[in-house]
């Protein structure tokens, strides 16, 4: 249990909603058994024609208990549903707190993109957790002992058969089956993953696989591979059908063997035979509360591996220490020796052996093809990962030992990707601070060319947008953000060709006197650049200012010829 | 739902065995309830000894046995139905994505079609596991309870009668009541639920921003917000199981004060028949409940349903091959007569002549939109012209066998393609399956990239795709040349890369071309000038129209729009 101890704990917090579930719960199936108990006993007591009014009390009960049962059912559910919403909500909350602090680096790990919806996923299916696994054993047991304790007012032994029957159904049966789903979710879960990637393969490399006239072949793998997942899915709920079914066969025996005890013990003369109808009743009855048992081992199971998970992404990872901050006033230098990366789990480094010297207030561009490792290099600049090898100084001192947090602080950043909120395009602006005016927003709006009014509204991620807009709005952040560092990936990819050239004069009037690093996906406009990185294959090839790399007609003069020959069309 | 409700009743066996043991569980019912009712009834008022109701005994536990084994069977034939169902589907798809024409695959939506091949396909299960079979069970069982009931005490089986379709009714009632509501529900539940991801999706720009500590309230409103536009949803349904609890209890209370009455006071039933009615009386109403949580799986169905429906009735144009040899020495005569392709938004390509002879290196040239794309999946039949022919050696392409042509064609696309499974798997696809690892690394040596796989610790085998390491763009590019290099085709199709990749794969890149150029035609989507000057014939495609042809100098001096989009790009350090 030690996966879910943090969710448990999260899971008690919500006290009162999970004391009301329960005694609700109780309430409902108490005056169930109470209700079905009390037909039994009405009946038989009719059939010795009792006197009247006798009768119109046991009624009166039967009502009673007959809207108790429906209220409490109803109030149960009510609350234990917002007890589990509460409980998401807080479990969204923990663990939004425990990887905010390693936000970036974690991601950056994480290669892929679908972790976080999987991160997602695995929070929402916690909800369970409390609705299926936590409380239903509790109020299982608490009737079961109300039951108990009343039937041994009439018999101990039937009343231990109960007992007995309580092991059986709510502890036995469901234990067994907890240890056999662990054997067969994982089988499930594989099986599928097996299909996903294969569907995924088939349909994204449909023209490859045409041509190569593997389509078929590959089809034949695909169908055969989605049969073996249906078939150990199939094997899956013949096994939920299977705890069900022996789970309803032990109830009915418990029955059985009730209606037979009792009827030995009236004959025996042990028992009057007035309350043997009652007492098979309540036995009938008070097994519909065990029926949440059967699908408890499942739910254990999934919520167990969603625990897991989540909580494993955070292991601690290594991030240096805070020793120092940078003073924002200054603009930063840098200064890398013998710095090298690795991804965790590849087998290539990303970055080998780079040394790269970046003066306070210098302007460097880093230029290289896809995958030469320059997004990488930036990322060390912002202390998202830490160098494999070699060192890293900032200002002259180890960026191991610099709070990450003041050199965000301190750095206007355009990535790749950005993110905008839904919200208004002020909101999104105002990241950069809380207290800026619309009329220095519509200015900086102005400079990178973007029409937009500020009540303009932001969908998710920015969806309504097109790229260029993003990316202008994201320089548009940097802009107001103003601090003495430029880190900048790309950030005109999907500007035309004039705009960017307005945009990038703007910033070099506002980072005159700053630090900048850019990454530049065209070989044009860099004259201006103090120094030119050349990178390939995550190493430093050539460096220097346009016109040295020119003259040289090395790395980067044939690249250059090369983008001079690609039609942009 | 049609389409599902036709494929649950299709089979006439397993329908059968749903019927058969619903009625089955309907007679344990019965029996339970009967031999419960006549041991009580003889030992509390018949004051018989143990041993004479041992045989009752043994039949209850037979019956009891049995309605456990009848609803076990029963729910094992839901299960095989849903399997079969979602073999079904899933195989249908497969099949309908099998036969589309690439082009129409290539309209993207990849991604929607794995999840309709993933996520739908998985929806329906409830559906054949749990509607069906409980639907089938709610046909037979309270019916057959009400007649036992009936001969038992008439009024009692009025007293169903008259209540039993106040369930329906209420559930009806409430969900027309409540619809609208719950669909306004839904919308904030959307917005809500989207919050946490996005929070997570914008963590890192947040923290760059230092905003990230701020979140934890936004996190924490949107939690809570969420909670109760779904508490308010869950109300309504709890609201009407409460609604549906009141009824079956108010019928069931009606029930017990009427044979209590008759049993007290008019004496006119026995007490068998009145403890009897008392305990069947509740699995009447028991099976109608259940009916109402199985409707709503059957209902969530719907949605994927109709998702696979669509799905599966988009109209196809299926390509028909022949069975005509290909004659195997030299590349082939190409020759394009008349080729127009539409799709629903418009014209790609109008009415386009063209002739390319074995041996020639064609470039196509255009803005993006002219339709080069288009051309280069109809020259590789890989799309079918709408009007028009692609003809080989005089006679149209898709004469010819498909497994002949496809033997003598490579396709390289901008972006190749990565199939899980190691370096040497990925190279051998492009072969005809028998080739010995020396050929493999020959290929990998001539397309320059037997270095890097030498570097990698398990070389050849190392694991790509998926579940693999990465190439860059340029590493796959070569694989994609070492590929070709196997294969040795006689027909290329290139689909230049659009930027510029690292040095040493352009350099690659150019001398491959080059030297397959000696073996094949080689019909490239140009975006090198260098590639464009060298080749013996220049398509110009405007807006779907050929515009041009001819080699660079011919256009350069006859076509305006040639000489513009040169001048334009040797000028073009505009950026």
């Amino acid at each position: 249990m030690k996966e879910l101890r943090e969710v448990i704990r999260l899971v008690v917090l919500e006290k009162r909603d999970i004391v009301l579930s329960i005694v609700f719960g109780f309430l409902a199936g108490m005056s169930a058994v109470g209700l079905f108990g009390a037909s039994g006993y009405l009946i038989s007591r009719a059939a010795l024609i009792p006197p009247l009014y006798a009768l119109t009390v046991l009624i009166a009960f039967l009502k009673l208990f007959g809207f108790a049962r429906a209220l409490g059912r109803y109030a149960e559910r009510y609350f234990s549903h917002r007890a589990t919403f509460t409980i998401l909500s807080n479990l969204r909350l923990a663990f939004y707190k425990k990887i905010e602090p390693h936000a970036p680096r974690v991601f950056q790990k994480y290669r892929s993109g679908d972790l976080l919806s999987r991160i997602v996923g695995d929070v929402e299916s916690l909800q369970n957790f409390f609705l299926r696994v936590y409380y239903p054993p509790v109020v299982l047991v608490i009737i079961f002992l109300g039951t108990i304790v009343f039937t041994s007012i009439f018999s101990i032994s039937v009343a231990l058969v109960l007992l007995l029957g309580l092991i059986v159904t709510g502890l036995m049966i469901p234990a067994w089956y907890t240890v056999r789903q662990r054997k067969l979710t994982p089988r499930v879960r594989h099986a599928r993953g097996v299909v996903s990637t294969e569907a995924a393969e088939w349909l994204y490399g449909f023209r490859d696989l045409k041509i190569y006239q593997q389509l078929e072949e590959k089809k034949e793998t695909l169908q055969q591979s989605s049969d073996d997942y249906i078939r150990e899915d199939e094997r899956n709920s013949r096994q939920m059908l299977s705890s069900h079914s022996w789970n309803t066969f032990a109830t009915l025996l418990v029955s059985w063997v009730v209606t037979g005890l009792g009827a030995f013990l009236v004959a025996e003369g042990d028992l009057n035979g007035l309350f043997l109808a009652m007492l098979v009743m309540i036995s009938l009855t008070v097994f519909e509360n065990a029926a949440p048992m059967a699908v408890l081992p499942s739910h254990l199971d999934d919520s167990k591996q969603a625990s897991e998970r989540l909580f494993s992404i955070v292991e601690e990872d290594n991030r240096g220490s805070d020793t120092y901050k940078i003073d924002g006033e200054l603009a930063p230098s840098f200064q890398l020796t013998n710095v090298s990366y690795r991804f965790p789990n590849e087998e290539r480094e990303a970055l080998t052996g780079v040394n790269v010297t970046i003066p306070s207030g210098s302007k460097t561009a880093i230029v290289g093809a896809s995958g030469s490792g320059k997004s990488t290099l930036l990322q060390l600049f912002m202390k998202f990962q830490l160098p494999s090898e070699g060192e890293f100084m900032l200002n002259g001192m180890d960026i191991t030992d610099i709070s990450e947090e003041s050199i965000w602080e301190n750095s206007n950043v355009v990535l790749q990707e950005n993110h905008y909120f839904y919200g208004t395009i002020r909101e999104n602006l105002q990241l950069a601070g809380q207290d800026l005016t619309d009329e220095e927003m519509n200015l900086v709006l102005e400079e990178v060319g973007l029409d937009f009014d500020l009540d303009q509204p932001v969908f998710e991620k920015g969806e309504n947008l097109s790229g260029g807009e993003r990316q202008r709005l994201s320089i548009a952040r940097a802009f107001l953000k103003g601090k003495r560092v430029w880190l900048l990936d790309e950030p005109t990819s999907s500007v035309d060709a004039l705009t960017e050239r307005r945009i990038f004069n703007s910033l070099y009037e506002r980072a005159s006197q700053d630090t900048v690093v850019l990454i530049s996906h065209r070989l044009s406009g860099l004259e201006k650049m103090d120094q030119i990185i050349v990178m390939a294959e995550g190493k430093v090839v050539e460096a220097g200012s346009y016109d040295n790399l020119m003259q040289k007609q090395g790395y980067f003069y044939e690249m250059k010829q090369i983008e001079k020959n690609i039609f942009s069309t | 739902m049609k389409h599902l409700s036709r494929l649950a009743f299709s089979d006439r066996k397993v329908f059968m065995l749903l019927v058969l043991t619903s009625v089955l569980i309907g007679a344990t019912i019965i029996g339970q309830s009967y031999f419960f009712v006549a041991i009580v009834d003889r030992i509390f008022l018949g004051e018989e000894r143990f041993q004479d109701i041992l045989p009752l005994l043994a039949g209850l536990l037979a019956v009891l046995a049995g309605r456990t084994l009848f609803t076990w069977m029963n729910g094992r034939t839901g299960i095989t139905l849903a399997s079969k169902a979602k073999r079904y589907y899933r195989q249908s798809i497969i099949e309908k994505y099998a036969r589309n024409p690439v082009q129409a695959s290539l309209q993207g939506q990849s991604g929607r079609k794995v999840s309709v091949l993933m996520d739908s396909v998985d929806e329906i299960d409830g559906y054949f596991s749990s509607y069906i079979p409980q639907m089938i069970q709610t046909m037979i069982i309270p019916l057959m309870i009400l007649i036992v009931v009936f001969t038992q005490h008439i009024y009692s089986g009025l007293i169903m009668v008259i209540t039993a379709p106040f369930i329906p009714l209420f559930m009806a009632i409430i969900g027309v009541m409540t619809k609208k509501k719950s669909e306004e529900q839904m919308e904030k539940l959307n917005t809500f639920s989207g919050k946490f991801l996005d929070t997570l999706q914008g963590l890192t720009t947040l923290k760059l921003f230092g905003r990230s500590k701020q979140q934890k309230e936004e996190i924490e409103s949107s939690s809570l917000g969420f909670r109760d536009a779904t508490m308010e949803v869950l109300k309504v349904a709890f609201v009407s199981s409460l609604m549906l609890e009141f009824i079956s209890m108010l019928s069931i209370g009606l029930i017990a004060l009427e044979i209590a009455i008759r049993l007290v006071v008019y004496e006119s039933v026995s007490f068998f028949t009145a403890f009897f009615i008392l305990i069947l009386a509740p699995e009447f109403y028991l099976t109608l409940k259940d009916f109402g949580s199985a409707f709503h799986t059957g209902r969530g169905a719907s949605g994927a349903a109709n998702l696979m429906t669509e799905e599966l009735e988009k109209e196809e144009e299926h390509i028909q091959w022949g069975d005509e040899k290909l004659e195997a020495e030299h590349p082939p005569a190409l020759e394009l007569d008349q080729v127009s392709f539409s799709y629903d938004k418009g014209f790609a390509l109008e009415g386009l002549t063209a002739t390319i002879k074995p041996y020639d290196q064609v470039a196509i040239v255009g803005k993006s939109g002219a339709g080069k794309s288009t051309l280069l999946h109809l020259l590789a039949g890989l799309a079918k012209p709408s009007s028009g022919v692609v003809a080989l050696h005089n006679r149209s392409l898709f004469d010819y066998a498909e497994r002949e042509w496809f033997s003598r064609v490579s396709y390289i696309s901008q972006h190749p393609y990565l199939f899980s499974g190691t370096i040497a798997e990925n190279i051998a696809i492009g072969g005809r399956g028998d080739h010995s690892k020396e050929e493999i690394q020959e290929a990998a040596e001539r397309a320059g990239i037997a270095e890097l796989i030498a570097s990698l610790e398990k070389g050849y085998d190392t694991p790509v795709g998926e579940a693999g390491r990465g190439l860059s763009g340029g590493e796959k590019q070569r694989l994609a040349l070492a590929r070709t290099f196997l294969k040795k085709p006689s027909v290329i199709l290139f689909d230049e890369p659009t930027t510029g990749l690292d040095l040493k794969t352009e350099r690659i890149l150019q001398a491959s071309m080059e030297e397959l150029a000696k073996t094949a035609t080689i019909i490239t989507v140009a975006h090198r000038l260098h590639t464009i000057k060298k080749a013996d014939q220049i398509l110009l495609l405007d807006r779907g129209h050929l515009i041009g042809i001819g080699t660079h100098e011919e256009l350069l001096e006859t076509v305006k729009e040639y000489r513009d989009m040169v001048t334009v790009q040797q000028g073009g350090d505009s950026a």
